[in-house]
């Protein structure tokens, strides 16, 4: 039997019952569908929060108080509730004083309730130097970031997210030269944020408050140790000699010696990255994995049709080998039919998903205002016309040898 | 051309033996049209089933063309019923979905002929039947009658030796039977042997000869005395 013959006859066997096909590739279409937005979801998602991490500024090398397992990154300590006091100024002045180290940066940080007359809202603040805002890469849209002059002298002065700007004041005023209050604190607007959207660690990054360090820790926490040091690495120098030196000169500062008893954990920008990279590869193929067995439940489908179709159709079985037709070309006419359903399904199922994928784009660039990369991976296309097609022979095998192991002289007696 | 001899068919169902052909024997030249007679169960389906290579002996020999036939594959057997026989079913067997063209075409796919060639083959059959008008309708649409004679040049399409007819007018009023019965006379004219299955007396003397069957032996093997007179008549 020819393959166009194969082809054709099948056409015309799945056009005639139009309703029942379109029916039976619906689980196909809704499985491929499934798998591609998934998948478009996941690798969006990653390209998402990498840049948010390299939106952290460039060549920062991290370090958190508090040990890690075996110099893998392990859930921050505050995250666990405990209280580490092991990062402190003499600390950031040891690392400030290293060639390999362009800028070191200390934070601070707590959570309060931020007011204007009747609006109050409540934020994280954030205990800075002058120099976060260059480090981190935090641009200022209106006004200006506070100055080293501010944080020397406790200026209460400070720079907000555009979010609690426009929650406080009200969308599209100035606050710059107005007062909030926090903590009991009133402090003047110098600045307002450029919008950033939610940062790594999950912290929004719109809604926060920007303070001098030095009035953060004395006026506003009663604390002399910082929450996180980041340094900006010299560009003379490899990243990884700079986490090095800062190892080194943390370990001399705290009298370690061995560096398992490490307080304190050091990060690269890089190996966040890698790490944050890898959660979401895995979280993608977790979710691709759900979305498949949607995809067995459509090929299960397929089977069952195939073989009500096989009865049916006894008959024409019986007649197309009394006039000829081997075992052989009965197989794969059905075959050929359960393979083209679940291929034709599949095609639908990809442009369904680039539709659904390509709304979600549009509505969360244009109405929800996130800069979010469309991805349409390629990976997730072949993977879709390979597992449908696969899933058409796999799932088509059993009625067709059903159809071609019939005798003629019953199938053609068959009522 | 078809030669059986002390031709068996035992049927196994739940280990109880049925033998629906106890030893028949007889020739059939080429070019002659034979009726095969006999009551229900009187094993004439059986016969004409592995007659036509749809079925298998349990016992005997069948030599089709001087050639033993009981070491063949199924794969062989298949391209005999493709290229050598040609069926017309008392139901048609029409796929009602698909136009005439399509239907006689059916044979033409597992023969392997190239989709170019098959265009004048189709239409030299249906012609042949008288029904070129119907060339392109679905046959769901076509009379009993017309639907038969489909079903005739379906048979035709590959220029079979052997045309095996199972109570072609079973299902036919008497015009459109006259009408499908002076088709395969002129076929059988025109030096192609047909078999035909039948109950009827009238439709069986169309032959030249009648085979009767009765449980499963040959009750008779006789000639039809005066076949033209006989065919004029059913004409009539």
């Amino acid at each position: 039997m020819r393959v166009s013959d194969l082809v054709r006859s099948s056409k015309a066997t799945l056009k005639h019952g139009k309703m029942r096909s379109l029916l039976t590739m619906l689980g196909i279409v809704i499985g491929i569908s499934s798998v591609i937005i998934l998948m478009s979801i996941g690798a969006s998602a990653q390209d998402y929060i990498l840049n948010q991490v390299q939106g952290l500024g460039s060549n920062l090398v991290i370090i958190i108080p508090g040990g890690s397992n075996n110099g893998r990154l392990s859930s921050p300590a505050q995250a666990q509730g405990i209280i580490i006091t092991s990062l402190k100024q003499q600390d950031a002045d040891a690392l400030a004083r290293d060639p390999s180290i362009s800028a070191v940066t200390e934070e601070v940080r707590g959570q309060a309730a931020a007011t204007f007359q009747d609006n109050s809202l409540t934020v994280t603040f954030d205990g800075v130097p002058a120099n976060f805002f260059t480090v981190r890469n935090f641009g200022v849209a209106k006004g200006y970031p506070f100055t080293a002059d501010d944080v020397a002298s406790y200026n209460h002065v400070a720079v907000i997210g555009s979010s609690l700007a426009d929650t406080l004041f009200g969308a599209g005023s100035n606050p710059v030269g107005q007062y909030i209050n926090v903590k009991n604190i009133q402090f003047r607007v110098v600045g307002v944020l450029e919008k950033k959207g939610t940062g790594a660690f999950g912290i929004d990054q719109d809604n926060l408050v920007l303070v001098p360090i030095t009035v953060a820790q004395t006026q506003m926490l009663g604390i002399t140790y910082f929450n996180d040091i980041m340094v900006q690495a010299n560009d003379a120098y490899n990243i990884d000699f700079v986490k090095a030196r800062v190892q080194t000169i943390l370990e001399q500062d705290h009298g370690i010696t061995d560096p398992n008893k490490d307080d304190f954990t050091i990060e690269t920008q890089q190996d966040v990255l890698s790490l944050l990279g890898n959660i979401t590869s895995i979280l993608t193929l977790f979710l691709a994995a759900i979305a498949s067995i949607s995809l067995i439940v459509g090929g299960i489908g397929i089977m069952n049709i195939m073989l009500v179709s096989v009865i049916e159709r006894t008959r024409e079985i019986g007649l197309r080998k009394s006039v000829g037709a081997t075992d052989g070309d009965i197989l794969q006419q059905f075959l050929v039919e359960s393979v083209m359903l679940t291929f034709v399904g599949g095609v639908i199922g990809i442009a369904l998903g680039a539709l659904v994928v390509s709304a979600a784009w549009l509505i969360i660039n244009n109405i929800a205002a996130i800069s979010w990369t469309f991805e349409f991976p390629l990976s997730a296309i072949m993977l879709a016309v390979a597992v449908s097609s696969v899933t058409g022979i796999a799932f088509g095998l059993y009625p067709a040898r059903q159809a071609a192991k019939k005798s003629p002289v019953e199938a053609l007696r068959y009522e | 051309m078809i030669d059986v001899r002390d031709l068996k068919k035992d049927y196994i169902d739940e280990g109880e033996v049925t033998s629906a052909l106890r030893g028949v024997s007889f020739t059939i030249n080429k070019g002659d049209f034979v009726s095969i007679m006999g009551p229900s169960g009187s094993g004439k389906s059986t016969l004409v089933q592995i007659l036509s290579f749809l079925d298998r002996p349990t016992g005997g020999t069948y030599t089709f063309f001087g050639r033993k036939t009981d070491d063949l594959s199924d794969i062989e057997l298949a391209h005999i019923r493709n290229k050598s026989i040609g069926f017309v079913f008392q139901s048609f067997n029409l796929l009602t979905r698909l136009t005439s063209y399509e239907n006689v075409e059916i044979p033409l796919i597992y023969s392997g002929v190239p989709v170019a060639s098959r265009k004048k083959m189709i239409e030299d059959a249906i012609r042949s039947v008288g029904l070129e008008e119907k060339i392109y309708v679905e046959t769901a649409k076509l009379s009993g009658g017309q639907k038969q004679r489909i079903a005739i040049a379906r048979a035709l399409v590959n220029d079979p030796d052997i045309i095996f007819a199972d109570e072609p007018t079973g299902n036919l009023d008497s015009v459109s039977g006259a009408q499908v019965m002076s088709i395969l006379d002129g076929l059988n004219r025109n030096g192609r042997t047909v078999i035909l299955v039948t109950h009827e007396t009238n439709t069986a003397e169309f032959a030249d000869r009648i085979i009767r069957l009765r449980d499963g032996v040959l009750e008779s093997d006789t000639p039809v005395k005066n076949p033209h007179r006989s065919r004029e008549q059913f004409a009539k």
